[in-house]
């Protein structure tokens, strides 16, 4: 679950990292309502997770009311690379002599947690890392999860870090770790860290993404998983157990894995649009199946729709019933395309072929969507 | 042969009470696998799909001489459950559960390698060599007995694949689940190298996805190490990116992880790229395979 900045900046505060003066806004009234505590300048910045905000237009300076009321209502309700802008954070604005980059992250090739570095935080810190990695130092912490002052101390000293702020910016790296700790973060970053004409240090950006599988064992407040999800199916996916993305197009889709999923999509996006993204994990029965046919129709303008499913640890006949009953109890009347294989399969394609399911009986999916297209063509 | 099991591989199910742990020890046996018993806390002494249930691992091994285990235990319990099962001497465990904690499989993953036990998963369909046996939740009509080794990322993808070789008269050696999570217990160079070595294989086919750098890094081995021809495809080239946040990720790795910067390390390796799945079966054809 990634967090807002909102929502880990309030969270990286009770952690003792210094954070700016800020206030959350959902209307320009509000906005100017928190700049007036604060006093201008402030800054704007548009709530919506993705990276590259600052980049697209979703950070902005007000240095007096009037410019203030401009800039919130031109961001309060636009989009940012296709998010909706629901909320401003306004942020006082700080003075920074240096930006600091400080990362945490998993990586998983070496199944590592690892804490990254540098002097030249900012936007362009991807960008650094290859032009000048000698700017960036890294260190990846052992199984025991310990991480320990002397180590950041010594990550700083790589750098070239003065003596005079070593012990500052060694705070915020452990106080930055006791987060990750505290809340199962795969992604928990600063960037920038800005360093103040006096010396001291102020995270002016918060990042947070939370292990969904551990959310359950963490022992601190988090907001809701589901009522922050923005797209209405989307969400109504994570309430039912699955894993919907909308897509643009109008071939809807019923996976039963990721990777099945994401080759089905492929395919699809070859000759036709994808509508969705759906894959259910393991947990398939007759009730599941019929929930995510009316999740996927919840999408207007749908022309056909690609089952794609495999008996291993499914129930696919069980699937195939709850498919067939949405079919009946909606007199639906699209094309609808099966590939159902594995355990029962025989079983699953006389199901399907009792609500009228055009069942395909290879294994590559290509000619499943092969004989979709035959059906429906480009549109 | 095969790649790790074979004759004398003899299989314990753990959560083997449970409605998954159950039907799944009865398509293992189904099969033919070499199921010997299986293990749930205070359920030993019950017998389940004629297999006798411990209430530990230590008892089961003792019991029956097994030395491999899969996994259908609950996520929460999987670290606990796999601790005992590497200090029970068991060198070979199959991690099947979804949604475990990526803190927990990192322990796991150290523990193992550091025991010098080869485990696979988490979210893997497991192993299976056709005509032999089977430790996961691979249906058992998509294979059979042949000569190429499947390693894949995606459960469902390694069945179409097996499907698809299996309708064009070209058999497995072994199919190999290596996990879909961010980190898993084994790394996909490390299954390569098993098949680089395996009598029973004459190529292999690599089915990644999109993120991580695991195809990257096996495209290092497949140019230093490998002599045997190997095919790779990449789910996810229109599939929506995650709406990336963050950058410590990128900086650690120098590699996106795209379909296009797989692609691109995988034919510098010399490994042919599959533009879809459907291909592999002209590049059966082009190596002769069986």
């Amino acid at each position: 679950m990634r967090l807002h900045e909102y929502e880990a900046l309030d969270i990286f505060e009770k952690n003792g990292i210094p954070v700016p003066r800020r206030g959350i806004a959902s209307t320009m009234h509000e906005a100017l309502h928190v700049a007036g505590e604060i006093g201008y300048p402030v800054i704007l910045k548009a709530q919506v997770l993705l990276g590259g905000r600052g980049l697209a237009g979703g950070i902005k300076t007000a240095s007096s009311p009037d410019e203030l009321k401009d800039e919130a209502e031109a961001l309060l309700g636009s989009d940012i690379k296709g998010l909706p802008v629901l909320k401003l954070l306004v942020c006082e604005k700080v003075e920074i002599a240096k930006e600091i980059y400080l990362g945490f992250t998993i990586d998983g090739y070496s199944g590592k947690p690892v804490i990254v570095v540098s002097t030249e935080g900012g936007i362009f810190i991807e960008e650094t890392a290859r032009t000048a990695p000698e700017k960036i130092a890294s260190y990846h912490i052992d199984s025991s999860f310990a991480f320990y002052p002397y180590q950041a101390r010594a990550l700083l000293r790589r750098l070239g870090i003065s003596q005079k702020h070593i012990t500052s910016w060694t705070d915020v790296i452990i106080q930055l770790y006791n987060v990750v700790m505290r809340y199962e973060a795969l992604i928990c970053e600063i960037n920038p860290l800005v360093v103040l004409p006096n010396g001291g240090l102020i995270a002016v950006d918060a990042v947070l993404e939370v292990d969904d599988s551990a959310i359950t064992r963490v022992r601190f407040p988090l907001p809701d998983r589901v009522e922050r999800i923005d797209n209405a199916l989307e969400r109504r996916g994570r309430e039912i157990g699955v894993t919907y993305v909308d897509l643009n197009g109008d071939i809807g889709l019923i996976s039963s894995g990721a990777g099945l999923g994401m080759a089905s999509t492929d395919i699809i996006g070859e000759k036709m649009k994808p509508a969705n993204f759906l894959e259910t994990g393991g947990g398939i029965t007759a009730d599941l199946l019929y929930k995510c046919m009316e999740l996927i129709m919840m999408k207007p303008g749908l022309r056909a729709i690609f089952i794609n499913v495999y008996g291993g640890i499914n129930p696919i006949h069980e699937g195939a019933k709850g498919v067939v009953r949405y079919i009946q109890e909606h007199n639906l009347k699209i094309p609808i395309v099966a590939k159902a294989l594995g355990n029962r399969q025989e079983e699953t394609w006389e199901i399907f072929r009792s609500g009228g399911v055009h069942v395909v009986t290879e294994a590559a999916t290509e000619k499943a969507i092969n004989r979709l297209y035959e059906l429906v063509g480009r549109g | 042969m095969s790649i790790l099991m074979n004759d004398s591989t003899r299989v314990i199910v753990q959560g083997i009470t449970g409605r998954i742990g159950s039907i799944q020890a009865h398509w293992m046996l189904d099969y033919g696998t070499k199921v010997v018993g299986g293990v749930t806390p205070d359920k030993g002494g019950t017998i389940v799909e004629g297999l006798p249930v411990f209430n530990s691992v230590h008892e089961a091994v003792k019991e029956t001489g097994a030395n491999a285990s899969v996994f259908f235990v609950p996520a929460a319990f999987v670290l606990d459950a796999f601790m005992e099962t590497v200090d029970a001497g068991v060198k070979l465990i199959v991690i099947v559960p979804e949604h475990i904690p990526v803190r927990d499989v990192m322990k796991m993953r150290n523990y193992a390698l550091e025991k010098g036990v080869f485990a696979l998963g988490p979210t893997t369909p497991g192993i299976l060599v056709p005509g032999k046996g089977k430790m996961g939740i691979m249906p058992a009509s998509m294979f059979r007995p042949g000569r190429v080794g499947v390693i894949s990322r995606s459960g469902t993808l390694s069945y179409e694949f097996a499907g698809i070789l299996s309708e064009n008269n070209v058999g497995q050696s072994t199919v190999v689940g290596m996990g879909a999570d961010p980190v898993v217990l084994r790394n996909l160079a490390d299954i390569l190298e098993l098949f680089e070595e395996d009598d029973g294989t004459d190529a292999v086919i690599v089915v990644g996805e999109v993120g991580g750098e695991q195809e990257e890094k096996a495209a290092g081995f497949i140019a230093r190490r490998m002599t045997k021809p190997v095919a790779a495809y990449i789910a996810g080239r229109y599939s929506p990116q995650g709406k990336r946040m963050g950058h410590a990720g990128a900086i650690v790795r120098g590699a996106s992880g795209t379909v296009a910067g797989k692609h691109e390390a995988l034919k510098a390796a010399g490994a042919t790229v599959l533009e879809s799945p459907i291909h592999v079966i002209e590049w059966t054809l082009k190596h002769n395979l069986k």
